[in-house]
């Protein structure tokens, strides 16, 4: 799966997410935070995660997640180490 | 310490209520007799599970709300407001329950007139509450967790704000940006009444200038379950309409109910110089416990010394009182008993509000407040539905040498008790409510006259 696809991915995912600033979803990259840019409240991360993990069909572990930054960036190439993992 | 002369005036007030939009329709089948209890489909559905059938709920569709859960089954992931009356970030923190409590504030303040310097400041406080345990989120989340074996965070991340005891108080807060006291007060199903006389003790000692205060219990079949495992709690036999009959020979139990009863209160004079409309004037808050040991019956003496607490020596007789009367079997005899000792047999009336919308549990006292602040505004008395036909013997613990009250049956009391609504000059109410637990409250209300 590429990158882009991912992004894309997440993009479809935040779409559903009404706390996030849907104004912003037309420019994501790698570098946007979650937190400061898409004005994300910090509680629906673990959402957001919980729906990449149905959306991707991947189960992310614990650590992983306490670990995980806020940017775009962090959760795709948390999405593609767990698919590497198998 | 109360401040002499300081009084406390209600100057807004809003909710939800079953089967109605609004506060103008509510008030509206109030005094025209009617009944807001249906039968409940979910309840019907468990089929011989469930013992009782009937409930004034309201449904998400009829609140203009709608629940989303994409991802967590039936756990919402968040909730959509139709009429965009709430933000989606405090309609994430929410249960239903939470989301009828911001409404009911909106609406409250909207009364009011307060401006938006006045309500986000450090002198405005909320104090509202719920007598249930948000059963609904927990039911789903606990199912997910324990029964399907899935990850806690397959619960979702807002099990917390959405069932905390003070989800309510908290959410208002989150929405309006008050910077007063945040808190609430449980006591069971006098939780409502509580909640509006705590907000009045702020104001009267001083702490506090204005207050959005209430109760709230939301549609939730898990609530109505837990009553109707205790066999003879809820009411069974009877058509929806004719299920809540408080004073009833034939009462058998209440209707379980949902609501929402949100009020704002402020300093009288603070109301006054700005031109609010005062809706009414709280004189008196008083509490107490019967302090028998028994956790669900009622207590006469506890009772009494409840109505010494709110008319003190002041002499001042209500022109309607505004009762608990529940429907069961326990509850109404000893409540109109202890009216009647403490204001006699006449020049006054008893109004029955769970008549006609079943028992809203957490936010009884808060609706039924509601509806004694639609009284003084009506001058008109709200009825004791279906309180066809007294008891004409005595009450059994009327028979047993400890009794020190009234010796005369129900039946002795008819003309207290209106079934219809009825024209009358109003200009001070009795409230009072009561909670498993012997917990016991009443306020005062009046007219404005200045």
């Amino acid at each position: 799966m590429e990158r882009r696809e991912i992004i894309d991915g997440i993009v479809e995912i935040l779409k559903t997410v009404r706390t996030v600033d849907q104004e912003k979803l037309a420019n994501i990259t790698d570098e946007t935070d979650f937190l400061t840019d898409l004005k994300t409240p910090s509680t629906e991360l673990i959402n957001i995660a919980a729906k990449a993990e149905q959306k991707f069909g991947v189960e992310f572990e614990d650590d992983d997640l306490d670990d995980l930054g806020s940017k775009v960036e962090d959760i795709v190439d948390l999405i593609i180490r767990t698919k590497e993992k198998g | 310490m109360e401040i002499y002369g300081r009084k406390v005036a209600v100057v807004g007030m809003g909710g939800a209520f079953p089967t109605c939009k609004n506060l103008i329709e509510f008030n509206q089948k109030l005094f025209s007799n009617q009944s807001l209890i249906r039968t409940w489909d979910q309840a019907e559905s468990f089929g011989e599970r469930t013992r009782s059938k009937v409930s004034g709920y309201i449904t998400e569709e009829e609140m203009d709300l709608e629940m989303i859960n994409s991802i967590l089954g039936e756990i919402p992931e968040t909730y959509i407001d139709k009429l965009n009356r709430i933000p989606a970030i405090n309609l994430s923190t929410s249960d239903i329950g939470s989301i009828w409590a911001m409404l009911g504030a909106l609406e409250s303040i909207k009364m009011a007139g307060w401006e938006n310097s006045e309500v986000q400041s450090e002198h405005t406080g909320v104090v509202v509450a719920s007598c249930g345990s948000g059963n609904a989120i927990l039911r789903p989340i606990w199912n997910n967790f324990f029964e399907l074996g899935k990850k806690s965070r397959l619960g979702g991340v807002h099990g917390v704000d959405r069932t905390m005891t003070y989800r309510e108080a908290a959410n208002i807060g989150c929405l309006l940006k008050t910077k007063g006291v945040c808190e609430s007060i449980t006591s069971a199903c006098a939780t409502g009444l509580g909640n509006i006389g705590h907000a009045y003790r702020l104001i009267k000692y001083g702490l506090q200038e204005r207050m959005i205060a209430g109760g709230v219990e939301a549609t939730s079949i898990e609530s109505f379950i837990l009553f109707d495992s205790m066999r003879v709690v809820l009411s069974r036999g009877f058509s929806p309409q004719e299920s809540s009959r408080p004073f009833d020979l034939n009462r058998n139990g209440f209707v379980c109910s949902f609501g929402a009863g949100i009020v704002a209160l402020e300093e009288y004079e603070s109301a006054k110089a700005r031109g609010a409309k005062i809706l009414g004037v709280i004189d008196e808050y008083f509490n107490n416990s019967d302090g028998d040991g028994d956790m669900f019956y009622p207590s006469f003496t506890g009772q009494q010394r409840l109505w010494k607490g709110l008319l003190g020596n002041n002499n001042r007789k209500p022109d309607v009182v505004k009762v608990h009367g529940t429907s069961t079997p326990a509850g109404d005899a000893i409540e109109l008993l202890s009216v009647v000792d403490a204001l006699g047999k006449k020049d006054f009336h008893i109004s029955a509000p769970k008549s006609q919308f079943g028992h809203m549990l957490g936010a009884a006292g808060s609706v039924e407040f509601i509806t004694a602040l639609m009284m003084l505004d009506n001058q008109k008395v709200l009825p004791c539905l279906n309180s066809t036909n007294l008891n004409p013997e005595l009450e059994n613990f009327q028979k047993t040498d400890s009794w020190q009250g009234p010796k005369e049956p129900l039946a002795a009391f008819r003309d207290l008790l209106p079934q219809q609504t009825f024209d009358k000059e109003i200009n001070s109410i009795a409230c009072l409510n009561y909670g498993f637990g012997g917990t016991n409250s009443a306020i005062l209300l009046s007219k404005d006259h200045s």
